[in-house]
């Protein structure tokens, strides 16, 4: 249950999974909330699809428990077919049947019954969403990156899934779609109200489209509150350890100097914003520029450009009294000990 | 060189005087070789499956098994079905012995481990993805099952179009089981053995043109099917 008393949509439980005697998976807990956007986000071999599959009921964990709607699922029992049947997933280059993309797009209708004359309208509202409008009768095998990613999104979307996994969804799609796509994303669940959990190594794409952005590391879910992922490598200096993202400079505490992780994270919550430059004893401190203000409720999420991008998350008392706005120059200060390896 | 430019002769005038022996055999070839195919196909599109998709005890020892008898000697199968079929056989009360059930019967063993064999090739060359992907989508197993055969259907088609060159091309087992009955169990390569033993080389050779016939058209039915499964 959530912190008001609602039963997750799902829910795992002491999952772990092995694969060929290797934990490639291991998550204590992890709930999925009803109408939410979900952003999984890591470096590709982090174990996002086993995680998905996991959750579409497609692989059966090793150990631990499932739950949907609050009922445990039995892998033995034959209503795992009709739980299947309520969520849909696309994969990272999905594959299209030998067949047009109505075709294609029927599938799941014909799998759960759906007589022939009924099929038309839904499929055609299908293809009008997914902005596919007019290529029903294209052969399926002759469309773009993009566009197969929409037929595979369109497909999936017809069986009015509860839960909609997307694996990688942008991927193998081209710059001109990644747009489209991403409005499909976004508009799915606004108008149908469908739970999506979406997997990407695009951290800004992850906030864009997400209400919720969990990191997922060595099969392993970062602590949730870490936002600000960073790719590099630690490096030593006369002043102390430092990870180099190839953009800046983030000071580490020495504990970490010997540490062989190429990734790193900071808290939000943990970075201090000022329009002067902050008088303190944090030894990370840049300048940079808002990009983006997004109103959080009670909060404010910053988006700052210092080289790298940083979510910044402050009260909207402390919006207010910066007078802060989009493009205005900004520090961004937080301590070394803020750093989280991952 | 003469005799065989005149039996070349005799064979064309055979073809173009619409000769009811010679179209009758021909008929009689099809109806054998199509029949025992369909027969195969429906035996032996199920088995390839099986064991194209399930992982059992002995499933390499079958595989072997499945490879060697697509060079079953066709006199072979022909022996053993007469072992079977003829009057003081296990199966000789059907009386099934020299009429075109038998012959039917004999070139449904021919055509089978062809069948099965390049339909467990047809299935493994399907993309894993398929199976996947019909099953996020609801497909119970039956369904994914038919979906891998809709998406092989062209390398599918190839192996009954493979097994029915065999089945139509086939001597030994034919003369045994059938007997060579005229007008009743003679099929192409019978009669044409048949004739030419007789030194009716130019009917042979009529026979012989039908034969080729519908083996070209087999082979052009089999590139356009391959061409058709890869661009699709």
């Amino acid at each position: 249950m959530n912190e008001i008393g609602e039963v997750a949509q799902l829910e795992l439980r002491n999952v772990t999974h092995r694969y060929n005697g290797k934990m490639v998976l291991d998550i204590p807990h992890l709930s999925i909330e009803r109408g939410r956007i979900y952003g999984m986000v890591g470096p590709n071999g982090s174990g996002k699809t086993t995680l998905l599959s996991i959750m579409n009921l497609l692989i059966r964990p090793t150990t631990g428990q499932i739950f949907f709607e609050g009922n445990p699922i039995q892998y033995e029992d034959s209503s795992r077919l009709e739980l299947r049947r309520s969520m849909a997933m696309t994969f990272q280059s999905p594959y299209l049947f030998r067949t047009s993309v109505e075709g294609n797009i029927a599938y799941g209708l014909r799998a759960r019954g759906v007589p022939k004359r009924n099929r038309v309208l839904i499929i055609e509202d299908a293809l009008q969403q997914a902005g596919l409008r007019g290529l029903g009768k294209r052969r399926a095998r002759e469309l773009s990156g993009g566009e197969t990613q929409l037929v595979a999104i369109a497909r999936a979307l017809v069986i009015d899934p509860r839960i909609l996994f997307l694996d990688e969804p942008t991927a193998n799609v081209d710059a001109r779609h990644i747009d489209q796509l991403e409005e499909v994303i976004s508009g799915i669940n606004r108008d149908r109200g469908t739970t999506i959990v979406l997997s990407t190594h695009n951290l800004s794409q992850a906030y864009k489209l997400a209400h919720h952005v969990f990191p997922l590391f060595e099969g392993r879910l970062a602590p949730s509150s870490m936002h600000n992922l960073f790719g590099g490598t630690i490096k030593a200096s006369p002043d102390g350890p430092y990870f180099d993202t190839g953009k800046i400079r983030i000071w580490i505490p020495q504990e970490f100097s010997t540490s062989a992780s190429n990734h790193l994270s900071v808290n939000p919550e943990d970075i201090i914003v000022s329009k002067e430059p902050f008088a303190s004893s944090a030894r990370n401190r840049y300048e940079g520029t808002i990009t983006e203000v997004v109103d959080r409720g009670g909060r404010v999420d910053l988006v700052v450009n210092v080289g790298e991008t940083f979510r910044v998350q402050i009260t909207n008392h402390s919006f207010r009294r910066l007078e802060l706005n989009v493009s205005a120059r900004i520090y961004v200060t937080f301590k070394a000990t803020s750093v989280h390896l991952l | 060189m003469d005799y065989l430019v005149e039996a070349f002769r005799d064979s064309i005038q055979l073809i173009f005087s619409l000769d009811r022996e010679i179209y009758g055999i021909v008929g009689r070839s099809l109806c054998f070789s199509l029949t025992a195919t369909f027969l195969a196909a429906l035996v032996g599109v199920p088995i390839g499956f099986l064991v194209a998709t399930k992982r059992f005890r002995g499933r390499s020892g079958l595989l072997m098994v499945m490879n060697t008898l697509m060079a079953l000697p066709t006199v072979v199968v022909g022996l053993l079905a007469y072992g079977f079929f003829s009057r003081q056989a296990p199966l000789g009360f059907l009386d099934l012995l020299f009429s075109p059930s038998a012959v039917i019967i004999g070139e449904f063993f021919l055509s089978l481990p062809i069948i099965a064999n390049l339909t467990v090739s047809a299935v493994q060359a399907v993309d894993p993805r398929a199976i996947l992907t019909a099953k996020t989508l609801g497909a119970g197993s039956s369904m994914t099952a038919w979906t891998i055969l809709m998406e092989a259907r062209f390398s599918l088609l190839a192996a009954i179009i493979a097994g029915f060159g065999r089945a139509v091309s086939e001597v030994g087992s034919a003369m045994m089981l059938g007997g060579n009955i005229r007008f009743y169990t003679r099929t192409m390569t019978t009669a044409i053995a048949l004739e030419t033993s007789k030194g009716e080389f130019g009917f042979g050779l009529a026979l012989g043109f039908f034969l080729l016939l519908v083996v070209f058209s087999i082979n052009i039915l089999f590139h356009f099917l391959q061409v058709r499964g890869r661009s699709s």
